[in-house]
């Protein structure tokens, strides 16, 4: 079998013979999950639970990171889950199982972040050692008495400020970023689990970056 | 290259999405445009920083309750009725056909050819039949007193004769009594609830469900349950919303999908009395947050000022709610 990996240096035409057989052997990776599918489909519980186990680790992280709480992430885990499980025979194996679970999880998690910002944001607080409350959306001034800032406390402070830049983002602004930057997807990729073209998902991800670095720039001088 | 296009491409070409060949242009761009090779630092760092909010691994307790919640609640859906696996398989199979174009147009074209040819063989018989009957036929169908014709299905004329053939549907008004145990007049009244256009039928369709949900009588295994939720959201009569709500009262704390409908109607309704009523039976859910959100947005932002001072006092007993 020809290897799936092309190096460096390999003329066009071997990297085209590798090409094609990097997408057979993706297409023979697939069966075994086409098979999973099929099964869950003509009702097989166990079927659907494999399936599950595949793909629970890339939901929950998703969930946790979008929404920052685990309870949240429990009950978007367990809607994406149960939406699957109830239209598992509408899939029609017109795109990976993969897009088509990550699109379910994506709805969910815009729903969220509309409802989310139709309630004014929760500030993000934390405690000085003093016990007196930061307000970290607030600029912070040099002359305030910490005592010791440690890094932990800095890289806290800077995490929830950027979170709050996040946050000013439109839902669909948000989630592209987030696929995007924090999850690694293609584009092409993007565009298909927000039932959305490439070019749209880029233009989000230019309008995107521009809001934050915007909402950034006093971090960074 | 103009330096709104380049903007545009830097951003691309951070995230490895950038053709080569455009990577090439943009790197000669860069060479020259001073404003733009800041525009490309600026994004370099807004990378750094946003890595300051890390991804974070799911860990093993939080993956174990989801799965242990989601293994609940799929045991304890109902399992399919054999109509649902029959409409399921029927519309799998109409979609491997979509997936086989060309078997799809072979299957249509001889069940086409098979239809034709049928029809002229039945048209041939009763032709024949005809042909020694007097021409005032005596196959007129009897019509009930009182049956509507619904509709039309088709209009035939016998060739070489003047006699028409007319398949038609009638309604026929039919009664039926039984208690609410009885399962074909709970099928009837759910259809009710949802089909009718009057509203006193609806109304009292669904007082009637929801006096069987009260008493507990297989609510969520008949569909009933998931009828109150249909009405909440989409009925437009408020009378048959506020009843649906009122019967889905019982099931907020437990079910997950009820509560979220309720929160929809305190979020969405346009009759300030079902608000009302939504966040008076909203109990105190452990581990729900969705519903503080909601009682936040309500008490914040809902145009009817009784219901942002409920809705505040309800926050104010928030040791109940998580």
């Amino acid at each position: 079998m020809t290897t799936a990996t092309t190096t460096e240096g390999s003329g066009r035409g071997k990297a085209g013979q590798a090409g094609l057989s990097t997408a057979e052997e993706r297409a023979a990776a697939r069966a075994p999950e086409m098979e999973l599918i099929r099964q869950a489909q003509a009702g097989s519980r166990s079927a659907f639970d494999a399936l599950v186990r595949q793909y629970e680790h890339q939901v929950l992280r998703l969930a946790l990171h979008l929404t920052g709480s685990e309870h949240d992430a429990e009950d978007i885990y367990q809607e994406a889950f149960l939406k699957a499980f109830r239209y598992i025979g509408n899939f029609r194996f017109e795109c990976s199982f993969y897009t088509w679970i990550y699109r379910i999880v994506t709805n969910l998690c815009l729903d969220q972040l509309r409802r989310k910002k139709t309630r004014r944001e929760d500030r993000a607080v934390l405690v000085d050692s003093s016990g007196d409350e930061i307000d970290v959306l607030a600029s912070v001034s040099d002359e305030r008495s910490y005592s010791n800032p440690s890094r932990e406390l800095d890289r806290k402070v800077l995490g929830a400020r950027i979170q709050a830049a996040l946050g000013k983002l439109t839902p669909r602004e948000r989630m592209v970023f987030e696929l995007k930057h924090y999850q690694g997807l293609r584009l092409r990729t993007i565009g298909e689990m927000l039932s959305t073209t490439e070019e749209t998902a880029k233009n989000t991800l230019f309008r995107a970056t521009k809001k934050l670095r915007t909402q950034l720039a006093e971090l960074r001088s | 290259m103009n330096c709104e296009l380049a903007h545009e491409r830097i951003v691309t070409a951070a995230y490895g999405e950038l053709p080569d060949e455009q990577i090439h242009e943009l790197e000669r761009h860069l060479r020259t445009c001073a404003e733009c090779g800041t525009e490309r630092e600026r994004l370099l760092a807004l990378k750094v920083l946003a890595d300051a909010n890390p991804v974070i691994e799911p860990d093993a307790n939080l993956v174990a309750r989801s799965r242990q919640r989601l293994e609940e609640a799929l045991d304890a859906l109902p399992p399919k009725r054999w109509y649902e696996w029959l409409a399921q398989r029927m519309m799998n199979n109409f979609a491997a056909l979509q997936a086989a174009p060309i078997g799809a147009c072979l299957l249509l074209i001889v069940g086409a050819g098979a239809g034709v040819l049928g029809g002229y063989e039945v048209t041939q018989s009763q032709t024949a039949r005809f042909e020694g009957q007097p021409k005032t036929s005596n196959r007129r169908p009897v019509v009930l007193e009182g049956a509507e014709i619904a509709s039309i299905s088709s209009i035939a004329r016998i060739p070489n004769s003047e006699v028409v053939e007319v398949t038609y549907n009638q309604i026929v008004p039919k009664q039926m009594e039984g208690t609410l145990d009885d399962p074909e007049i709970r099928k009837l009244l759910m259809v009710a609830s949802q089909n009718s256009d009057s509203p006193t039928v609806r109304f009292d369709s669904v007082d009637l469900l929801v006096e069987e949900c009260r008493a507990r009588h297989s609510c969520q295994a008949t569909g009933i349950r998931d009828a109150l939720m249909v009405l909440l959201r989409y009925d437009q009569n408020e009378g048959v919303r506020a009843k649906a709500l009122e019967g889905l009262q019982p099931f907020v704390a437990e079910d997950v999908q009820v509560r979220n409908a309720v929160l929809e109607a305190l979020l969405n309704d346009n009759d300030p009395k079902i608000r009302t009523s939504a966040i008076s039976i909203l109990e105190p859910v452990e581990a729900d947050t969705s519903v503080r959100q909601v009682l936040h947005s309500v008490a914040n932002s809902d145009e009817n000022p009784h219901i942002r001072t409920v809705s505040r006092q309800v926050l104010s007993r928030v040791p109940q709610f998580q």
